[in-house]
């Protein structure tokens, strides 16, 4: 199977590297008969010092890295729409074909290599959007996380009306059919309530070639004491919903 | 005729006006059209805070009650327009940088070698493929 792994990283320093190892490890032992082609589409969203692509590539032994830097920082959003970009273009493809899973994970190492590797199958069994579930995949989720997810879901269903139990996981895979209409406007965090809209709105389309099958996935989130402290507070839901409501004001027709 | 009202307050947001504005002279020096156009404004502010009867009389006119308020709330809804018309100026601008940004690291995205050069050229960057580019960055 050949699979686009679409990560954004900024100033991940050492993580980096064992997010790509770990990658390195789970995408690489597949036997000869499924065999598994990946390619890292890793976007440098500003990073200060700037990635090491001799890091990089020692760490990401056996996988295809495509690096694209921002000159400057743009947030996540911003960076997976470009890595998306990326992973579309024709001279990236494999010579075997295009790619038929597109996974988005962070760089922070809180995603599990093999749950990309789930994600990517359960694209090749049918499904064109297949998000990745925390609750169901036994994470500790610590319990401040737990209220904003909670409320995360609440707001994402009032808003989207998309019935998921795991909202604002980054780990998710697309189809080949779903990932050119994932385009993403949100520079910053609200890309997820973003994406999530996006799939509401396919999953629900009248005509039935239109319609994107959605599936969700256990997977395990690995909470540490880094990736929390770098990771959302609970006062970015407010510059979340600023966000969404400039989008709203000034986004134009979508 | 109109009597002036030299109250303790007129004279502070009068001494205010005049102090920013030789301020914005001192700083603003290339500028004279602004300049003349801020003056003419700061001055109608002056002649409105020193005789207050004139702002009095156009509100009770249009059926305001305070001269004050005949001034303030044009300002208010200007200042709200204005706020608005401003973040969508600075949205619209954050999607041009965006686009810009991406469009530069497009360019010069490139494929890491494989393991065996590796080590001879660590630092070596790949040419950027700028005609693929031209092609992808059109939607």
């Amino acid at each position: 199977m050949r699979i686009a792994v679409l990560m954004p990283a900024f100033n991940e320093e050492g993580r980096l590297a064992s997010t790509l190892q770990e990658l390195a490890a789970a995408l690489g032992h597949v036997g000869p008969a499924e065999e598994t082609r990946a390619c890292v589409f890793l976007v440098d969203d500003g990073s200060v010092p700037p990635i090491d692509e001799a890091t990089v590539r020692a760490a990401a032994k056996g996988l295809r890295i495509v690096i694209a830097r921002h000159a400057v920082n743009l947030g996540q959003g911003a960076a997976l729409e470009t890595a998306r970009r990326l992973a579309l273009e024709p001279r990236w493809q494999p010579e075997e074909g295009p790619f038929e899973a597109f996974v988005t994970m962070d760089s922070d190492g809180q995603h599990r290599g093999s749950d990309v590797l789930a994600l990517a199958l359960a694209i090749a069994a049918g499904a064109d959007v297949a998000l990745g579930d925390r609750f169901a995949g036994g994470s500790e989720v610590p319990a401040s996380r737990r209220a904003l997810l909670a409320f995360a879901r609440a707001f994402e269903r009032a808003t989207t009306g998309l019935r998921l139990s795991d909202v604002h996981n980054g780990l998710r895979a697309f189809g080949p059919r779903a990932i050119p209409r994932m385009r993403i406007r949100q520079n910053r965090m609200a890309h997820a309530t973003e994406i999530s809209r996006s799939i509401s709105r396919a999953s629900a389309e009248r005509a039935s070639d239109d319609q994107l099958r959605v599936v969700e996935v256990p997977v395990s989130v690995l909470y540490t004491g880094e990736s929390l402290a770098k990771g959302q507070r609970a006062s970015g839901a407010v510059t979340i919903v600023v966000d969404l409501f400039h989008g709203f004001l000034f986004g134009g027709n979508r | 005729m109109m009597q002036a009202e030299v109250t303790p307050a007129a004279v502070a947001l009068v001494g205010l006006l005049a102090a920013l504005f030789l301020h914005d002279l001192v700083s603003l020096q290339r500028n004279r059209r602004l300049l003349l156009v801020q003056l003419a404004v700061f001055a109608g502010g002056a002649w409105l805070i020193v005789y207050p009867e004139v702002a009095r009389r156009l509100a009770h006119f249009v059926g305001i009650g305070r001269g004050v308020d005949f001034v303030l709330y044009p300002l208010v809804i200007w200042l709200v327009r204005e706020s608005l018309l401003s973040r969508r100026r600075r949205h619209e601008e954050q999607e041009r940088v965006t686009e810009l940004v991406r469009a530069f690291a497009t360019s010069g995205a490139h494929e890491l070698d494989g393991e065996a050069s590796a080590a001879a050229h660590s630092s070596k960057r790949a040419p950027a493929h700028s005609a693929a580019v031209a092609a992808s960055c059109t939607e």
